[in-house]
């Protein structure tokens, strides 16, 4: 007979990583974080279930903070679903959306809505300043990787307006 | 409005949702009535429960920060909890612990100087001086049947009868302070995942909404505490200041420190506080120049008659008020929760009534926490459209 005692007894000790570590690691914002900031990371962000063309967020509403799909497809949309809606963005999982909401307190500028059911997490402003408080080199990295990700967007539209403007890029 | 239904349905439907509306409101009505004779019926059994949590809150909030501040130094949330709760109630054992020593000294000190045998003789001598010592029209107002000497006996005696009840006043108040701090330990270290915990259970319309209120609740209640603490702190060192130039009570250093904390710590009560914060130094002064002609016969600024230096304490006490109100408190805490004088007072009454001193001590950081949460719900139901 097969001893219980000894597989019980490790039970744990060699877990792979959570469904959430594993989504995190895939998303640049949290890019440079050891294995123990991630476990620190999975204590603080939030679980959302959200079921087919449910809103995330809506246009205008005040933004609190960045959503990264685990599981599920979300569109972003400008528009009203009654008529004039505009796909801008279609996303699935490891993907992630709203993270401008971390810098300002300006309201949301697109709607977000679940196009399956999805699981998401969310990271917040109060999150970050939380994190700010107790673990100062976290949230330092949190910035400087989002601060990455705002440069090379801005970089990206400076090239779109100079195509459209037919200016020749030597850079 | 669809071009398929009959010219009609508009006049139908409007009656119809009035009549939907008054239902709703009725509906509303009742379930408000239940709920308020719910809460009447189960409030005595939980009143104490919810005020230990309440407290343990308060707490928690003025500790929190501490606490994230020196998990980011050690990396261990427990240990800091622990260190700082260890410091905390160490500093408040060797502060009570120092007082009621130097207090029990200052107390012996007085009774060897004093015959008890000739106390009453004495009290009766002094209040004869004192009402010659008023000028006649203040003295026409005190009750000539109010000997000074009677009264202080019988206000002696019914300080001894009271201390069976006192003792029993002091056991509960040491359980439900137990409490607190077990409350208080569990919150500071759960605080983050409990707070995660909650909003969990928020829905999804509401989830950002309600952690950005969550937040700036934290963010107001945390700044007026803290504010609270700073300009007790304030008076606390300029009492000790003040009573040091003073120096007039006849106490030792240790004692005149005491008694600006208590003053510091009386000053948080509104509008009674600073009051009951003259008294410990008064007493004191009362104590250490009893059969002392020259205290009794002092006059403040030559003209004021101030028997042991009374009117001189208090008036100290005036102005560092003055200077706390109107100079360091809109300074150091700026624009704080600001309740009307008039619920500031209701909430010192239901506190009192409650919890005695340490209820008027905490109902009004209560009552502004309840401020800060009315008003971010206002503007979430200002805002809801947006959701």
């Amino acid at each position: 007979m097969k001893n219980a005692i000894w597989p019980n007894l490790f039970q744990g000790w060699n877990r792979t990583e959570s469904e959430t570590v594993y989504t995190l690691k895939q998303v640049p914002v949290f890019k440079g974080f050891s294995k123990r900031e991630f476990n620190e990371l999975e204590q603080l962000v939030h679980h959302r279930s959200y079921a087919a063309e449910d809103y995330v967020f809506k246009n205008r509403a005040p933004g609190e903070g960045m959503y990264i799909i685990m599981k599920g497809t979300v569109k972003i949309t400008i528009g009203t679903r009654s008529g004039n809606e505009s796909v801008l963005a279609e996303l699935t999982d490891g993907d992630f959306f709203g993270e401008l909401a971390l810098f300002d307190d300006e309201p949301r500028s697109a709607n977000a809505i679940a196009t399956t059911d999805s699981e998401l997490i969310g990271f917040f402003t109060a999150d970050l300043l939380s994190l700010q408080d107790r673990h100062p080199e976290l949230a330092n990295k949190i910035l400087f990787n989002l601060g990455g990700i705002l440069g090379e967007r801005l970089r990206s539209t400076n090239h779109l307006l100079m195509e459209a403007q037919g200016v020749k890029d030597d850079g | 409005m669809d071009k398929n239904l009959p010219s009609d349905h508009f006049e139908v439907t409007v009656p119809k949702i009035e009549h939907q509306q008054s239902v709703l409101l009725i509906y509303r009505l009742l379930v408000g009535l239940v709920a308020a004779g719910f809460v009447w019926f189960i409030w005595p059994y939980v009143s104490n429960v919810l005020l230990i949590i309440v407290f343990a809150f308060l707490f928690t909030t003025v500790l929190l920060s501490s606490v994230d501040g020196l998990e980011r130094k050690i990396h261990s949330r427990g240990i800091s909890v622990l260190l700082i709760t260890v410091t905390v109630l160490a500093g408040i054992g060797i502060f009570i612990g120092s007082f009621i020593s130097q207090l029990s000294s200052q107390a012996a000190d007085f009774s060897s100087r004093v015959d008890p045998t000739t106390l009453t003789a004495e009290f009766k001598s002094l209040g004869e001086r004192f009402m010659a010592a008023l000028p006649g029209f203040a003295s026409n107002m005190v009750s000539s049947g109010g000997d000074f000497a009677s009264t202080l006996s019988s206000f002696v005696n019914s300080v001894v009868e009271n201390l069976a009840a006192l003792a029993g006043a002091v056991t509960s108040f040491m359980l439900n302070a137990a409490m607190i701090l077990i409350f208080t330990i569990i919150l500071l270290a759960e605080y983050h995942s409990f707070r995660k915990t909650l909003v969990g259970y928020i829905s999804n319309k509401y989830f950002e909404v309600a952690l950005k209120l969550i937040f700036n609740i934290e963010k107001s209640v945390s700044s007026y505490l803290r504010g609270q603490f700073l300009s007790a702190a304030s008076v606390a060192a300029m009492s000790v200041i003040g009573l040091l130039i003073l120096n007039l009570t006849g106490a030792n250093l240790t004692l005149i420190v005491f008694i600006g904390i208590i003053a510091g710590l009386a000053n948080l009560i509104p509008l009674v506080g600073p009051f009951v914060g003259m008294v410990p130094a008064i007493l004191i002064a009362f104590m250490n120049n009893l059969g002392s002609e020259v205290s009794v016969a002092h006059m403040l600024f030559g003209v004021v008659p101030s028997p042991f230096y009374i009117f001189d304490i208090i008036l100290m006490f005036i102005v560092v008020q003055q200077i706390e109100g109107n100079l360091i408190t809109p300074t150091l805490v700026g624009k704080s929760v600001g309740l009307h004088p008039m619920l500031v007072m209701i909430a010192l009454i239901i506190g009192g009534t409650i919890l005695g001193p340490l209820g008027m001590l905490f109902s009004v950081p209560a009552t502004g926490v309840l401020k800060v949460i009315g008003q971010e719900i206002a503007f979430v139901r200002k805002n809801a459209h947006l959701l």
